[in-house]
């Protein structure tokens, strides 16, 4: 790679563009996915099978969020957020239709139905 | 027709990230030989905007040799690493080799 | 050192309880949700794809492996066209481009994807944490032997190893040497050998000392 100053480095690497770069050794702990996780892989494979969000589009969405949300959220968290994202970005609902449907989701719970 | 074939050098061209890419900066600029051409793909270029129609190129594996990525790697001179990559990201090298 | 998977939870995923979900468990059930109303999906795709993942594990993937171990030509057609590994009825739930990697006495090969996490899902199911993490997807690529050497796998000194970055439309199963000593074993008994990790690549085999 050419030499750059660090500006324009951010030019020629994506967020979550890892290979080669110092890291602290490997966690072995193993997590079973939640049931919410696992229902969120679905969800992304259920898009990309209807040719409605492609795997490929679930991924720049993820890059696209940026260092701070790639470094802080989990690996389905990002993928919910992203899909929340790319969706009303094609405009297959709002962001207040997507509220309301939170809003309706939690009071279901609350009302243990 | 695939513009390169297996065993042929190529090198790993160096570009911007805007608009999204598969191509790690690790390897660009690198050069190594064609491991395996493989089929036509929709590229990650469209694919990624949501172009299922969008432009399809031949996909290749490519091999590196290791420290050829790497200053100062520690391992064997015939370590690799290999990868896919596809051809609009592949430039053909005189095969004057060292 | 041994394959330590401590099944409790990693930090950054708490207990929830269906009473209180999280943020995130929320916004799954509401995206899904709507992706029904508005007719992106249906909830058969859901279900289907559900059990899709659900489905596989890498007891499909130990099955391949064994089934080429004792079947040369098995294992030719396998090593020439990957998609022969789902000819055992695998359900290729998310079309799947599967290449078959043969570790041999000169070179061992390993998987990893530095830009995300792409696995062959279909045949070894959901990938281990460990492989998601900045820390393998950053170092594989560059210190492949010290990476291998925290799962305990350290290869002789004259074996190459060959990286894949599987960074497009490709993924990969490796197929780890059959250990010596197996000639008669059934194609059961060698299929509980090939656990997941030997098929990512970062472990080998490793006969159980009988009981003393």
């Amino acid at each position: 790679m050419q030499e750059l100053n660090e500006r324009a480095k951010l030019l020629y690497r994506t967020v979550n563009d890892l290979g080669g770069l110092p890291r602290e050794p490997l966690n072995l702990t193993e997590h079973p996915l939640l049931p919410w996780e696992k229902r969120c892989h679905a969800l992304l494979e259920s898009l990309n099978a209807r040719g409605v969000v492609s795997m490929e589009e679930k991924r720049r969405g993820i890059e696209d969020m940026g260092q701070t949300i790639y470094a802080a959220l989990t690996y389905y968290e990002k993928w919910a957020m992203c899909a929340a994202n790319v969706l009303i970005t094609k405009g297959h609902f709002t962001p207040d239709e997507l509220a309301q449907k939170i809003a309706q989701v939690k009071r279901r719970f609350e009302e243990g139905t | 027709m695939s513009a390169f074939a297996a065993g042929q050098a190529v090198r790993i061209a160096d570009r911007l990230t805007i608009g999204h890419t598969r191509v790690p900066s690790y390897v660009r600029g690198a050069k190594g030989t064609i491991e395996r051409v493989l089929r036509e793909f929709l590229i990650p270029e469209d694919d990624a905007f949501g172009r299922p129609h969008g432009r399809r190129q031949t996909l290749y594996r490519v091999r590196l040799a290791a420290h050829d990525l790497w200053p100062r790697y520690r391992g064997l001179a015939s370590d690799e690493v290999q990868i896919e990559i596809y051809e609009h990201w592949l430039e053909p090298v005189e095969e004057a080799k060292q | 050192m041994s394959e330590s998977h401590d099944h409790e939870h990693g930090e950054h995923a708490p207990i929830q309880t269906h009473e209180t979900p999280g943020e995130w468990e929320v916004l799954e059930i509401a995206v899904r949700e709507l992706a029904i109303e508005k007719g992106l999906i249906t909830a058969d795709d859901h279900r289907r794809l559900l059990e899709g993942i659900d489905g596989a594990s890498p007891m499909l993937g130990a099955r391949v492996v064994a089934r080429a171990w004792v079947d040369g030509d098995y294992k030719r057609r396998l090593l020439a066209d990957g998609s022969v590994a789902f000819e055992l009825g695998i359900d290729n739930y998310d079309r799947t481009n599967l290449i078959v990697l043969e570790n041999t006495p000169q070179v061992h090969n390993f998987v990893v994807c530095t830009l995300c996490s792409c696995y062959p899902r279909p045949i070894l199911g959901l990938p281990p944490d460990w492989y998601k993490s900045p820390s393998y997807r950053s170092r594989a690529v560059r210190w492949p032997r010290a990476v291998l050497a925290e799962f305990g796998t350290v290869l002789p000194d004259d074996v190459s190893v060959r990286i894949h970055d599987s960074t497009a439309d490709m993924r990969y199963l490796v197929m780890p040497m059959r250990p010596a000593g197996t000639e008669d074993w059934s194609e059961e008994e060698l299929a509980k050998l090939v656990t997941r990790d030997t098929m990512i690549g970062v472990t080998v085999p490793r006969v159980p000392s009988p009981p003393a």
